[in-house]
C-alpha cells in the first residue's frame, strides 16, 4: 500500500471519528421515521426531541409535509413535554405546513436515570394518506413517497437564562403510500380518540389587572393540560352570555366583575372540564338583617301613625 | 510524487481529535443536565424490588415469613410495595389489615436548605409547599395524579428570603404505580454584598445550602473556581479577591456537593462590575408585573407584547418581544 492510499484510509477513519464528535446537538426527530401505509389510512407520526444532555426550555417547530399525498388531520398536545404554548399547533394544509411554539418552565434536561418511559414527546400528528394528484389529474392511483420534515426555521433554546439557540439536528420521516386501498382503512387517530374518556386536568381561573396590558382592564388567565389526546379548545361563559371560544389571556366583557365566569377546556375526544369563578360580590351572603331592620322600622312607623290617628 | 505538506494532514486531524475528545470530556459534566444526581429510584408496581421498597409484586428480596418473626406461611406483597403478612402463620391466631389499593403516586425527595420552604410545581403550577428538616431533607408525595408525562419543578427559599432557581424534571407517571424520584439537591442560594467593586477589593459571596456541603464558587470571565465549605447551619461564605479581574462586567454562580455525594445544579448567576457601574434591567428575571413571582400572569403580559417592543417584556433588550424573552422567563419560572 503506498502512502497516498494509507493517507486516504487514515483521513476516512478520522472523518468517521470526527463527525460524531462534531455533531453532538439537540435532535428533533420523527417517530416512526419511515413506514408503509395504504391509501385512506390515518396514522400517527410523533414529533420528538433528544436533548443530548443539554438543558432546553423552548421549542419552535416548523414542519413541512407532502400535501398532495398527506392530509394533516389533527395535532395532539397530549402527553407533550411542552406545557406552556406560545403558539398552539397550527396546520396549513394548502402550504403543507405545521408549526408550534411551546416551552417547559424550569427547563428540560432529558430523561432521568431509571426513567421507564420516554418523556421526549413534543406532539403527535395525525396524517391521512390521500390521492389528491391522482384525483386532479384523473390518473390511476400509484405508489407514492410522502415526506414529513422539520424545516430549518425550527429552533430550540437552551435553559441558560439568555435564550441561547441550541445546536440543532433535524431528522425527517419518509412514508411509502401504496396505491391499494384497504376495505377498512387504518384509523389510528380515531382509535386514540375512542380510548380517551378522561377529561382535561382540573384548573383555575385567575382574574388579573395590569397596567401593561389591555389598558389596565380586567382580564383572566387559565391553562390546563390533557394527558391523553390533548386540549382542543377553551370556551368562556360570562354570566348569561353565550359560550364562545377564547384563548388565554382573555379581556373580560364584564369589567364590573359581577358575572360568574365559566371556562370550559375541551380535549380532542370531546371530554370537558369546567372551571368556575364567582365574583366576591356574589359570594357574600344576602344581608337579611337589612330586611329585618326595614320591617321593624315599618312596624314602628305604622304603630306611631296608628296611635296618632286613634288620638284624633 | 508525494507532496511533503500532506504529512501535516494526519497530524492536524489527530490533534483535532485529541482536542475534541478533551473538550467533550471536560465540558460535558459542566452542563446542568449531566451533573445532577437526581434519579428515579423506585417504581412500585414493576415487579422489581428497588430502593425504599420492602417488596414489589413477586419480588420479595430474600425476605420470608420466618425472617419477619412468624412461624411459617407464605409472604406476600401489597400493591404499595409493603409486605403482606396475612399468609404468615403465628403460634396463636391473628388477623390482617385490609390490603391497600394501588394508587398512582409520585414521591419526590432530596435536599434543599435547613428549615427552608420548598415549593413544588406540576406542569408549571404550584401544587404544594413543604418545609425541609434541619438537615435540609425534604419529601413530598403527590397523589391523585393522572398517568402520563408530567414536568415537576422544585424551588426553595432560605431563611434569609433568597430563592433558588427551579430544578425541573420530566417523568412518565404510570397508572397504579408509585414513582419515586430521589437524589435531588437544589442549587445553593447566592448573594453578593455589592454589585460594584474596585479592582483588588474583596467581593463577599454568600448563601445557604445543605449543612457541611462543599460549595464551588465560579467567577467569570475568565472563569475562576474557588471552593468553600458550608457550616452546620448550611451557611456558606466566600470572600473573593477581585485582583485577577479586568475592569468591566463579571458574574458569579455556585454549585454544591453534599456530604452524601449529591450534586446540585448551578445557582442563579449574579452580575457585578469591576470599576464601573452596572446597567440593571428594568424588569429583571422575567418578573414583568413585579410581584416577585414568575408565572402565567407574566407569560400573559409577554404574549400581549409578542412581536412588539415593550421595555419590560423585552428581557434581552434586543428591541422585540420574542422567543428569547420567553426562554429567559421560563428559566426564572417560580409558578
Amino acid at each position: 500500500m503506498n502512502f497516498n492510499k494509507f493517507l486516504q484510509i487514515l483521513i476516512a477513519i478520522l472523518f468517521c471519528v470526527l463527525i460524531p464528535l462534531g455533531v453532538e446537538a439537540v435532535v428533533l426527530y420523527l417517530e416512526p421515521s419511515q413506514g408503509q401505509y395504504q391509501l385512506g389510512d390515518t396514522f400517527i407520526a410523533e414529533a420528538r426531541i433528544d436533548t443530548e444532555e443539554e438543558c432546553i426550555n423552548t421549542v419552535e417547530a416548523n414542519l413541512s409535509f407532502s400535501q398532495d399525498v398527506l392530509r394533516a388531520v389533527d395535532f395532539s398536545q397530549g402527553n407533550s413535554i411542552l406545557t406552556i404554548w406560545v403558539k398552539p399547533p397550527e396546520i396549513n394544509q394548502e402550504l403543507g405546513l405545521i408549526s408550534f411554539v411551546g416551552g417547559i418552565p424550569g427547563g428540560y434536561c432529558g430523561a432521568l436515570p431509571g426513567e421507564p418511559g420516554e418523556p421526549t414527546l413534543l406532539g403527535r400528528i395525525a396524517l391521512r394518506a390521500i390521492d389528491e394528484t391522482d384525483t386532479k389529474q384523473n390518473t390511476k392511483p400509484h405508489e407514492k413517497i410522502a415526506k414529513l420534515q422539520f424545516l430549518d426555521s425550527s429552533q430550540v433554546l437552551l435553559n441558560d437564562g439568555l435564550g441561547t439557540p441550541a445546536k440543532l439536528t433535524r431528522k425527517g420521516a419518509v412514508f411509502t403510500i401504496l396505491a391499494e386501498k384497504l376495505e377498512v382503512p387504518k384509523e389510528e387517530w380515531q382509535e386514540e380518540l375512542k380510548k380517551d374518556n378522561i377529561p382535561p386536568e382540573p384548573f383555575e381561573i385567575e382574574i388579573q389587572q395590569d397596567p401593561a396590558i389591555f389598558e389596565g382592564k380586567y382580564f383572566i388567565i387559565f391553562s390546563t393540560t390533557d394527558k391523553q389526546t390533548g386540549i382542543d379548545y377553551y370556551e368562556i361563559k360570562e354570566g348569561k352570555r353565550n359560550w364562545k371560544r377564547v384563548t388565554s389571556p382573555y379581556l373580560l366583557e364584564d369589567q364590573d366583575l359581577k358575572s360568574i365566569i365559566k371556562v370550559k377546556a375541551v380535549d380532542k375526544a370531546g371530554n370537558e372540564r369546567i372551571a368556575e369563578y364567582t365574583p366576591e360580590i356574589l359570594k357574600k351572603p344576602f344581608p337579611y338583617w337589612i330586611i329585618i331592620i326595614i320591617i321593624l322600622v315599618l312596624v314602628i312607623v305604622g304603630w306611631i301613625i296608628y296611635k296618632i290617628i286613634r288620638k284624633r | 510524487m508525494m507532496k511533503k505538506w500532506l504529512i501535516l494532514v494526519p497530524i492536524f486531524l489527530v490533534s483535532d481529535v485529541a482536542i475534541l475528545l478533551v473538550f467533550n470530556l471536560n465540558s460535558a459534566p459542566a452542563q446542568a443536565g449531566v451533573s445532577v444526581t437526581a434519579h428515579i429510584s423506585a417504581i412500585c408496581g414493576n415487579n422489581i424490588k428497588e430502593e425504599g421498597e420492602q417488596c414489589d409484586g413477586t419480588d420479595l428480596g430474600v425476605q420470608t415469613c420466618v425472617g419477619l418473626g412468624y412461624v411459617g406461611g407464605t409472604l406476600g406483597c401489597y400493591a404499595n410495595c409493603t409486605f403482606n403478612t396475612s399468609g404468615c402463620t403465628t403460634g396463636g391466631g391473628g388477623g390482617g389489615a385490609a390490603p391497600p389499593t394501588a394508587v398512582t403516586k409520585v414521591v419526590i425527595q432530596g435536599k434543599a436548605y435547613p428549615l427552608s420552604s420548598v415549593t413544588v410545581l406540576q406542569d408549571g403550577k404550584i401544587i404544594t409547599t413543604t418545609i425541609a428538616d434541619s438537615q435540609a431533607n425534604f419529601k413530598v408525595e403527590i397523589t391523585n395524579i393522572t398517568a402520563g408525562t408530567w414536568t415537576f419543578g422544585i424551588w426553595a427559599e432560605d431563611k434569609e428570603g433568597r430563592r433558588s432557581l427551579t430544578f425541573s424534571f420530566t417523568t412518565s407517571v404510570t397508572s397504579g404505580m408509585t414513582t419515586t424520584i430521589s437524589g435531588i439537591f437544589l442549587p445553593p442560594t447566592i448573594e453578593i454584598d455589592k454589585t460594584l467593586v474596585q479592582k483588588g477589593e474583596t467581593l463577599n459571596i454568600l448563601g445557604i445550602t445543605a449543612p457541611q456541603s462543599e460549595v464551588s464558587v465560579f467567577v467569570s470571565s475568565p472563569e475562576i473556581i474557588e471552593k468553600t465549605k458550608a457550616g452546620t447551619d448550611g451557611l456558606w461564605f466566600h470572600p473573593f479577591d477581585t485582583t485577577p479581574l479586568e475592569e468591566g462586567s463579571h458574574s458569579t454562580r455556585a454549585k454544591a456537593t453534599s456530604p452524601e455525594g449529591l450534586l446540585s445544579t448551578f445557582s442563579q448567576t449574579l452580575a457585578f462590575s469591576v470599576g464601573r457601574e452596572l446597567v440593571t434591567a428594568l424588569c429583571p428575571k422575567g418578573d414583568l408585573n413585579k410581584d416577585k413571582k414568575v408565572n402565567l400572569v407574566d407569560f400573559s403580559i409577554l404574549l400581549y407584547w409578542w412581536g412588539r417592543y415593550h421595555a419590560c417584556a423585552d428581557q434581552n433588550q434586543d428591541g422585540i418581544v420574542n422567543l428569547r424573552d420567553f426562554s429567559i422567563m421560563l428559566y426564572w419560572w417560580t409558578g
